[in-house]
């Protein structure tokens, strides 16, 4: 009897337990998933307001192309096009006639080559600059003449110097990389804290180890804006700079098309261009976010 | 025979109204394993003179010698703990201090990362030895500061208001930080202190140093602390030489000590 009874009692405190435990471990799985929803309704609310966007964007354009009669494509003329272009992207048919990808490919190879050599010589002069009052004085009279020249200025003397187009523009975006990754980087050591100097001075930090472990990691932020801006404005002059040069490259396609009068392939290189534009910029926030400290 | 002499310093700046004079006649000598403190109220060029003993000002007119030598900037027999700690915030806690280390001293890499990893044991923080400093509390931030100046195993230590951004409680296990590693290093390191606080002083210095008020100014006078080591937080303020030492420093520091001494009258 005694036993019976134990027993039942050991089998409603392990029933308690149990039940307890499930629970337990309902309520966290509860908390989780309202997280989890919570995420979600956050997430589709921003994505539904990007919709309205895009939706009110595609009706303006829509009424645009009614206003026009078709003159200029509306966005499902648009979409065909741009489907048929990009279901075979690299297609080569001689020189005039290559495919969206292949054209874009180029074009991001030329933005990326003069983005590169610009930031080569843009940091070290920015490092100089920001250091140096001496070195700002020398650069920055030139620095602040030549920043607000339009790059395509500069093609003509591209083209003499190198006697090719493609080589021509590079040079422009290589120009075109040069400012904002000039300017961020030389404030960006100008303003290091006197505290850190003083860690430097008072621990007698070598100029390498004060370039390495104070300069360097204080300004990269900086830096990195530098360069964010400078690929912006790289890629922005990249498709102009491609319209004067011609055969190759996005900038030559959206001239071609417009020449073929197929305003459809123009609008959809801009759509193409856009996206491209995104991506590289969000790269470069990409990072900025890790090499904050 | 004194370790660190200071003799007729005078520092000043150019401004454009002309010459700002920040102190001036400061004449003081410091013995080997000495505790120093300097106080006096803002902008009245504590930190200036200990600029100057740092080698980062040089001196207008006068000299500052350590070990019979002029000091001409700055040098790993000194070793500096600011007063916002001055971390690096990219590096590791580890990393901080080894830098320091491996700027100044002469040994292998190895060593050097010992030498690291027993400074922040002195000040037991070597399980916290990989994070960065903006995963600190202010206190532990300073004692990695003050590894940090220890490690280079300097003969002078300069304390720029050490503990003056840190709570009451933290304070006082600083101060009680600093002591420990000033017996542990047999008493032989000289430590020059900057504080705005009359029983930090006491509790600290063998010697404090008063200022007069700024520009131009000179040091009003030196007062001997003869109190017994090692000292008690609770026990020494209770002694009467504690207590005839804070108004000393009270009378030679402000005047007013009372709402009355401000023109008030107290209805009771």
């Amino acid at each position: 009897m005694s036993d019976k009874n134990t027993l039942t009692i050991d089998a409603i405190e392990l029933e308690i337990n149990v039940t307890t435990a499930i629970k337990k471990s309902f309520l966290e799985e509860n908390i989780k998933l309202k997280l989890a929803i919570n995420t979600l309704i956050i997430k589709s609310k921003s994505l539904l307001l990007a919709g309205i966007g895009l939706f009110l964007f595609g009706g303006f354009w829509s009424l645009l192309s009614i206003y026009t009669d078709d003159a200029l494509p509306g966005p499902v003329a648009t979409l065909t096009v741009l489907k048929e272009m990009l279901s075979d992207p690299f297609y080569d048919y001689g020189p005039n006639d290559k495919g969206i990808g292949l054209q874009l490919f180029n074009s991001i190879k030329t933005v990326l080559l003069g983005f590169l050599l610009g930031s080569l010589i843009a940091i070290p002069i920015g490092i100089l600059m920001g250091a140096s009052t001496i070195c700002k004085q020398i650069f920055y009279p030139i620095v602040q003449l030549l920043k607000p020249v339009s790059p395509l200025a500069w093609f003509p003397i591209g083209l003499v110097v190198f006697k090719d187009t493609g080589m021509a523009t590079i040079f422009i975006v290589f120009i075109t990389s040069l400012w904002s990754t000039l300017i961020n980087t030389s404030f960006g050591v100008a303003s290091i804290p006197d505290d850190h100097k003083n860690v430097a001075k008072a621990f007698k930090f070598s100029k390498w180890r004060y370039l390495t472990k104070i300069l360097i990691p204080y300004s990269l932020p900086h830096i990195i804006t530098g360069l964010r801006l400078s690929i912006s404005v790289a890629w922005l002059v990249i498709v102009a700079g491609e319209m004067l040069s011609g055969g190759a490259g996005i900038g030559f396609f959206v001239w071609d098309s417009w020449n073929a009068l197929s305003l459809e392939k123009v609008i959809s290189a801009i759509l193409i261009i856009g996206i491209v534009g995104l991506l590289f910029d969000r790269i470069f926030t990409f990072i900025e976010n890790k090499v904050a400290y | 025979m004194s370790y660190l002499e200071i003799k007729n310093l005078e520092i000043s700046f150019p401004t454009p109204k002309g010459k700002y004079i920040a102190v001036k006649n400061i004449n003081l000598s410091i013995k080997k394993g000495e505790i120093i403190s300097i106080i006096g109220h803002s902008g009245c060029g504590k930190s200036t003179i200990m600029n100057a003993v740092a080698g980062m000002l040089s001196p207008t007119s006068g000299t500052v010698q350590l070990d019979g030598k002029t000091i001409k900037g700055p040098g790993p027999d000194r070793g500096i703990v600011f007063q916002n700690y001055s971390l690096l915030p990219w590096l590791s806690v580890h990393e901080n201090i080894f830098q320091a280390v491996d700027s100044v001293m002469n040994c292998s890499t190895k060593e050097k990362h010992e030498i690291v990893d027993y400074n922040l044991e002195m000040v037991n923080l070597l399980s916290h030895r990989d994070k960065l400093p903006g995963q600190l509390s202010g206190g532990m931030k300073q004692r990695v500061a003050i590894a940090r100046a220890f490690a280079i195993n300097p003969g002078v230590l300069l304390l720029d208001e050490p503990f003056g951004a840190l709570d009451a409680f933290t304070k006082s296990s600083m101060q009680l930080e600093v002591l420990k590693l000033w017996n542990l290093n047999n008493r032989d390191k000289t430590i020059i202190m900057i504080t705005h606080d009359i029983e930090e002083a006491l509790f600290l210095s063998d010697r404090i140093v008063v200022l007069n008020d700024g520009p131009a100014s000179t040091i009003r006078e030196i007062v001997e602390v003869h109190l017994a080591r090692p000292r008690n937080k609770i026990e020494f303020v209770k002694t009467p030489e504690y207590i005839e030492l804070r108004d000393k420093l009270l009378h030679l520091l402000t005047e007013e000590f009372s709402i009355e001494d401000l023109g008030v009258v107290y209805k009771s």
